[in-house]
């Protein structure tokens, strides 16, 4: 079975630390804690039992509380292989840019660094085309192939 | 002190190498994953983790 916490955002890693540090030292059968870095503000704990979040190691600061429900294997399976983030760009996509100093732009891929996960783009509303060279997280993908 | 992963085994650590596989360790990693019980732990099988510890879930 595995249950999602709900954390503090930012916070996700050190509650995660500090939940396996109380675990080990009580008798709470919880065989796994999982953090993806697309969810943001939950962890998944995997437990063969039922969880009682009554219990004083579940007492961890910045820890909000549990999600009613269980998740199922098959709906975690995504987080455990996460895709690259440069998968589906292609040469030519056009791209909007989500954080650094041209937030909210959108850009044409001019080429793409897979293995350092770098995209060259060229701004569309720019008056001269200059290539700018973002990493892959700071992209999100609008349309896949330009026409 | 930076942490690093294992590039094979995903295994977190401080150290320029692996203990374990004794190749170095790579800085660019993402995920979280805190194993506690390898032995009855579904996501432990289907990353083929045997060692109770703290993973990367993906290494560059």
């Amino acid at each position: 079975m595995i249950y999602a916490f709900r954390t503090l955002v930012g916070q996700e890693k050190n509650v995660a630390r500090l939940l396996a540090r109380n675990i080990r030292n009580s008798d709470i059968d919880v065989t796994s804690i999982l953090v993806p870095d697309t969810l943001k503000g939950y962890i998944l704990v995997e437990t063969p039992s039922k969880v009682d979040m009554q219990d004083p190691a579940f007492k961890v600061p910045n820890l909000r509380g549990s999600v009613e429900g269980e998740i199922s294997f098959e709906e975690i399976k995504t987080f455990l292989n996460p895709e690259p983030v440069l998968a589906s760009v292609k040469k030519g996509s056009i791209v909007e840019l989500i954080s650094g100093p041209f937030k909210d732009e959108k850009a044409k891929v001019v080429r793409i660094d897979e293995s350092k996960e770098e995209v060259v783009l060229e701004l569309i509303e720019a008056a001269i085309p200059i290539p700018v060279t973002v990493k892959g997280d700071q992209i999100r993908l609008i349309q896949k192939e330009a026409d | 002190m930076v942490t690093k992963a294992c590039t094979r085994c995903h295994r977190l650590m401080e150290e320029e190498r692996c203990a374990i596989c004794n190749i170095p360790s790579s800085k660019n990693w993402s995920g979280f994953l805190i194993i506690l019980d390898p032995e009855n732990s579904g996501i432990a099988k289907e990353l083929s983790i045997n060692l109770p510890g703290e993973y990367a879930l993906r290494v560059r």
